[in-house]
């Protein structure tokens, strides 16, 4: 997989100031659970995103913790209030302490 | 060995009388017995509504994850590609403007290649012909992509299938694949989705054909990704029912198969991307 770590951050459009907008974020990753084996029998190691944090502006907006249940090339929807022109910012880590991040500006009108 | 004997075993208890009812036949040769599904349409409902509720719908509510691809797939739309210096774009519109309801007439009879031409054969002819570049492997990721984008033009307008002409022995075909007996197994694909449609196997309510065909490409959760419904049939279904030799994708009994499952879906809206479990 060559495009371990590519992230895409989806914004809705037109977004008003104050208002609670769903923003989609998308990264390529395996997500390998360390459950599963090669087709030689070998098991192939774990491999997953295991800290995500969100920051808007200078606030740390959301923090989570995953774990190997969550699917290949993860997909979440998560809502902020986009109270001010400001980056928003994702953050992922895995257990191999690859770091991945990515910025979109929210711009309310 | 065991174990497969014993999922064997499992399966064959899911779907408890089917097999002791229906005697084996060759129905390739001779007229088609057509089913009827064995439970009412409002027994069909019920069942289908009590096992799924609103999640998919809730979830998909909450964005899928085929909307990226969606969004690769306008970027491809818009990219130059092949020897002649040109985009999809370049004559579809910027925003595929003249492709808006295409969608809902495909797979359809083509008279060049003598049968059924699906979207994504169609598309790796305008790669090929139009734009002189290399056909791409049918689902993968970028055809998938710009498929799916194409589709997207055609949202909320009712599938038309023509089914008349120099279409229909492609749609008897078609037919007559849907109740060929195949594999290990030798189920068709009717007795899952007419006959016991609403019964219950592989952990999920079996539905019936009708909307099978109006939200493909879809974001399938034991996938990971996005595929087509070829890849469904090929790579799910006809697997499952233990074919030695999978057919190719766009092989010619896959696209008649694909073309008499969308007539079954017409006047039913395109809703891309799809999602399912
Ligand atoms: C140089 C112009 C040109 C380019 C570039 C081109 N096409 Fe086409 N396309 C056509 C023509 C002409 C047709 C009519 C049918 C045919 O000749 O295959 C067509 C037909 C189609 C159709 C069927 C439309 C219908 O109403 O049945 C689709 C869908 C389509 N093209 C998609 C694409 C996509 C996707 C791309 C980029 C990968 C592309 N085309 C690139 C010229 C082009
Ligand atoms: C042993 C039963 C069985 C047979 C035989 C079978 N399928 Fe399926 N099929 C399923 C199950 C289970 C599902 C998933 C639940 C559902 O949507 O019905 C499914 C799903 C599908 C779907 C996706 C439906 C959707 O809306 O996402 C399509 C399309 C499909 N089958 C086509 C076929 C075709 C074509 C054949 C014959 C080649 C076939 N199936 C044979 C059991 C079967």
């Amino acid at each position: 997989m060559a495009e371990v770590g590519k992230i895409r951050i989806k914004l809705p459009q037109g977004i008003k100031k104050g208002e609670v907008i769903p923003v989609k974020a998308l990264i390529t990753h395996p997500m390998e659970t360390g459950l599963r084996k090669d087709k030689a029998g070998k098991p192939i190691p774990a491999y997953y995103i295991n800290d995500v944090k969100v920051y808007y502006g200078n606030d740390l907006v959301s923090s989570m913790e995953w774990t190997i249940a969550i699917s290949a090339d993860p997909f979440m929807t998560f809502y902020v209030k986009a109270d001010k022109a400001a980056p928003l910012k994702i953050v992922y880590k895995d257990n191999k302490g690859g770091t991945f991040e990515d910025t979109v500006q929210i711009n309310p009108q | 060995m065991i174990k497969r004997a014993l999922g064997g075993l499992i399966a064959l208890l899911l779907i408890a009388g089917a097999i002791s009812v229906i005697t084996p036949q060759n129905s390739i040769a001779g007229e088609i017995q057509e089913y009827t599904p064995n439970i009412s349409a409002e027994e069909y409902e019920k069942r289908y509504n009590e096992f799924y509720g609103d999640a998919t719908k809730k979830m998909a509510e909450e964005g899928n994850p085929a909307e990226m691809l969606l969004d690769d797939g306008k970027a491809l739309f818009q990219k130059v590609d092949g020897s002649k210096g040109k985009s999809c774009a370049s004559c579809h519109g910027q925003n595929g403007e003249k492709l808006k309801g295409a969608a809902t007439t495909y797979p359809k009879y083509n008279a060049g290649i003598k049968g059924i031409i699906t979207l994504p054969v169609q598309i790796n002819r305008c790669r090929e012909n139009q734009m002189g570049a290399k056909p791409w492997k049918y689902d993968t990721p970028d055809i998938v992509a710009v498929e799916l984008f194409v589709k997207s033009l055609s949202n909320g307008m009712p599938i038309k299938i023509s089914i008349d002409g120099p279409a229909k022995p492609f749609y008897e075909a078609g037919k007559k694949m849907y109740y060929t007996r195949l594999g290990q197994w030798n189920w068709n694909c009717a007795i899952c989705h007419i006959k016991y449609s609403g019964h219950k196997t592989r952990a999920n309510i079996l539905s019936t054909n009708r909307h099978h065909a109006d939200h493909w490409p879809t974001y399938r959760m034991a996938w990971q990704s996005t595929g087509t419904i070829q890849r469904r049939i090929i790579n799910d279904c006809i697997k499952n029912m233990r074919v030695d030799k999978l057919p190719e994708y766009e092989s010619e009994d896959i696209r008649n198969l694909e073309f008499y499952l969308t007539y079954q879906a017409n006047g039913l809206p395109i809703q891309v991307p799809g999602l399912r479990f």
